[in-house]
This record gives structure tokens, C-alpha cells and sequence, in this order.
């Protein structure tokens, strides 16, 4: 079957078979930064936006998303223009081995869109699904809340 | 799954409910899809999609809050309506059901439809004296307790239906897992309503005993127009362990879960008193 997505602001038709799971789509359309892990919705390392939500895209039927939009963390921001979050990422020593970070970041971007002010407790609850066994996750959260600091700063998203 | 040849998307709920009797077993109702890539079922071969059929909606109706069988946990968990029913519980818990982003994917019809032993929001809907509405050539209301024991496979389920409850009367969950990701080892859930200082009516249910949910009307039947005090809880606690049936899986033994039915009485007590810590 066809479906018809937006990927990151550009329209896509894309073939699929009807039990095709998101993350398999997406990968085989190259768009290598969303990362498979667990296959099983447990780890978060495949989480993208799909309308502005983040949903775990191993387990998403790519036939559910046609006509909706889909946003990967290149989306969000790339080497030459990083969004502010995935600077604070770097500054605050957030990403070591990097594998779970498309995941992490989609999150966060997904929690300071709705909530541009959000506390500590927030971030860790927007961001429970997204398993990192690098830096332990404090390093995250304290990027997420300097990244909505700096947003605020600068009065954009 | 196995090899799924056909994704339907229905047009209304009774398009949904004619193609599913026309195939059979080989067809599947698409809630969130959590469920049915995880748990690939080979029989199955068309999927069918009831997200045009405009079951998305949380509408406060004459006698409720009815709750469309697409919403998601997450919905739920913003709702404004939800969050002024029975003290926000339900609308509490389901920002707090397995992860944000599964919250985005569940709904209360793949619950619902799927209820699985270990579902942390169904026994709070039971708690919630929560009925279904369901389509399967004809409209029903039932019980959502009903509704799982009647096993309506090729049903649609449409909505289901809060009903209105007293000011005073407040949700409470409480669910014991080994890790915060972790399925439930034992859920309680409860629906309190006072009246000054006494309980007026109580709702008890347990989950995750490892089996489905199950409502103890005995239980609730036990607070009845008694205070809310540590005796009344210590006694609660004492009958809840003797009448909630436990078992043993690779999770927990059953004298372990009986333990937690007594951990998770004794929390709802101290909700209850406001002696929560």
C-alpha cells in the first residue's frame, strides 16, 4: 500500500506493506537517525514526533501515520544549525555513545513545545521513556531545563 | 503478527463492525497498535483502523464524562474534565501509565480490548464505576466488569461512560512494580466517596494479582459508614488479605502479593487519613 507522510517538512509516498512498523519505513528512507533498539516499545532510542507527539516508532504501524507529519531529531536541528537543545546536549556533557540521543531529543523537544517552562519532575516524567546507559540521565535533565532557560532568553521555540 | 495483507480504514463504526464479521478471526480492530505488534498474533491478516470513526472525543454528557475509545492516555492525562473528576485520579494516573511515549500510542478501547493482566487503567475505570458502549449491529451500554467476563470479540468499542459522582467521592491508585518500567506486581485501585466524616460508598479493586481485574464489593461494603480511621484500615487490610485472591508467577510468589494487598490497603488508609507520605 501507499502512504502519503510528511518527513521533517517534506512530503513523502512511500511504499509499505500494511504491518510495517514506522522505524523499519523511515530507516529504509534513510533517514538513519531514528535508532532501533528493543523492537519493543521499551527503550525509547526510536521515539519520534508524529504530529507533534512522541510515539515510539517500532511499534507504530506505518500505515497509521499516512497523512499525518513526522518529525526525526534531524528535524529539530543538524550539525550547521542545532536548536538549542541539542546544544545544551553537548554542553552539558548529555551525549556519550550519542545512540539514544535522537530519541531523548525528540522528547524534550515534544515537552518544551507544550510546556516552555517545565520543572524538574516534568522533563523526567516527558522523558521516562528514553533509556540511556551512558550518563545516567542527570546530564539530560539538566539540559533540558538549561535549554528551556535559553529559549525563554532568546523568546522562540 | 503474522503476514498482514490488508489495512482497512474504516469509515464509521458500522463498516468497522460488517468487515470485521465478514472475516472472521483474521481481522483486528487497531486501537494505539501497541498490542498487536508486540503480541503478533499469526491468524490475523487484516487490520482495521476505527481512527476515522470519530471515537477520539472527551465530552462531559447528561449523567458523565464519556470517553471516546480512541483517546489516549495521554489525552486523558490533560484533560480538563478528567482532572475535575473523583479528584483528577484517572486523569493523574494515565500521565503516569507506562511511558510517555506509549501514553501517546494507548488508548481505552486497545485497553479495554485487549486488557491484559497486568493493565493499570482498567481496574481504575472499574473503580470508577466507569460503563461501556459498545457496537456489534446493535448499541449497548453495560458495566465495563460485564463487558470484559462477555468477551465481545468482533464488538467496536465506542466510548466509555464515567458516571457522575459526588463531590466528595476521590480515585485512588496504588500499584506495586520491581522497576519504574515494569509491569504491576499487584494494583489497587479505589473509588472513596464521604460524607462528613464517614464513608458513604467504596469501590475496591485489584489487579495484577497476576490476573485480570476483579471489584471486592465485600471490601468496600467493609468501610461503609464507618470513619476514616487506622482501625477501620487495620481491619480492612486483615479481611482484603484473607479475600483477594493472589497467585504466584515468575514476578512474585503469592504470599508475596498478599503482602502488597496489605502495603496497598494500608497506603489507600493513609490517603484516606491524610497521613500519606
Amino acid at each position: 500500500m501507499r502512504i502519503s507522510i510528511t518527513v521533517n517538512g517534506a512530503q513523502c509516498a512511500l511504499d509499505v506493506d500494511p504491518g510495517d512498523v514506522l522505524l523499519d519505513v523511515l530507516r529504509g528512507a534513510d533517514y538513519l537517525e531514528v535508532k532501533g533498539t528493543c523492537h519493543a516499545g521499551d527503550c525509547g532510542a526510536c521515539t519520534v514526533l508524529v504530529d507533534g507527539h512522541p510515539v515510539a516508532s517500532c511499534l507504530t504501524l506505518a500505515a497509521r501515520v499516512d497523512g499525518h507529519s513526522v518529525t526525526t531529531v534531524r528535524g529539530i536541528g543538524d550539525g550547521t544549525h542545532p536548536h538549542p537543545l541539542q546544544k545544551a546536549f553537548v554542553e552539558n556533557g548529555a551525549a556519550q555513545c550519542g545512540y539514544c540521543i535522537p530519541g531523548a531529543i525528540v522528547s524534550a523537544k515534544a515537552l518544551l513545545d507544550e510546556n516552555p517552562e517545565p520543572t524538574e519532575d516534568e522533563v523526567r516524567l516527558a522523558m521516562d521513556a528514553n533509556y540511556c546507559r551512558c550518563t545516567g540521565y542527570e546530564q539530560q535533565i539538566e539540559a533540558v531545563l538549561d535549554a528551556a532557560e535559553q529559549l525563554r532568553k532568546e523568546g522562540h521555540r | 503478527m503474522g503476514r498482514i495483507v490488508e489495512y482497512y480504514r474504516a469509515g464509521s463504526i458500522e463498516d468497522a463492525v460488517r468487515t470485521a464479521q465478514r472475516l472472521g478471526p483474521s481481522a483486528a480492530y487497531v486501537g494505539g497498535g501497541v498490542e498487536l505488534v508486540l503480541r503478533r498474533n499469526p491468524e490475523i491478516s487484516t487490520l482495521i483502523d476505527l481512527s476515522q470513526c470519530g471515537l477520539g472525543e472527551i465530552l462531559e454528557v447528561q449523567g458523565g464524562i464519556l470517553i471516546g475509545s480512541q483517546v489516549t492516555l495521554a489525552a486523558m492525562s490533560k484533560s480538563a474534565l478528567l482532572k475535575h473528576y473523583a479528584g483528577g485520579s484517572l486523569a493523574l494516573w494515565s500521565g503516569r501509565i507506562a511511558q510517555n511515549n506509549l501514553r501517546n500510542m494507548i488508548t481505552v478501547g486497545g485497553s479495554i480490548g485487549r486488557n491484559q493482566p497486568w493493565n493499570d487503567l482498567v481496574p481504575h475505570l472499574i473503580a470508577l464505576g466507569a460503563e461501556v458502549r459498545y457496537f456489534d449491529g446493535a448499541e449497548h451500554q453495560t458495566p465495563l466488569v460485564s463487558y470484559i467476563g462477555a468477551k465481545c470479540a468482533r464488538a467496536v468499542i465506542e466510548s466509555v461512560v464515567l458516571p457522575s459522582v459526588n463531590r466528595n467521592a476521590r480515585g485512588f491508585m496504588w500499584r506495586f512494580t520491581r522497576t519504574q518500567q515494569d509491569i504491576s506486581v499487584l494494583h489497587c485501585s479505589a473509588l472513596i466517596d464521604t460524607a462528613g466524616n464517614r464513608v458513604a460508598k467504596a469501590n475496591i479493586v485489584f489487579a495484577g494479582r497476576p490476573g485480570h481485574a476483579v471489584l471486592y464489593p465485600q471490601l468496600g461494603q467493609e468501610l461503609v459508614d464507618r470513619c476514616s480511621s487506622h482501625d477501620a484500615f487495620e481491619g480492612l487490610a486483615k479481611t482484603a488479605q484473607q479475600l483477594v485472591d493472589v497467585g504466584a508467577d515468575h514476578r512474585a510468589t503469592a504470599e508475596y502479593r498478599r503482602e502488597l494487598v496489605r502495603a496497598a490497603i494500608v497506603s489507600l488508609g493513609e490517603w484516606m487519613t491524610g497521613d500519606e507520605q
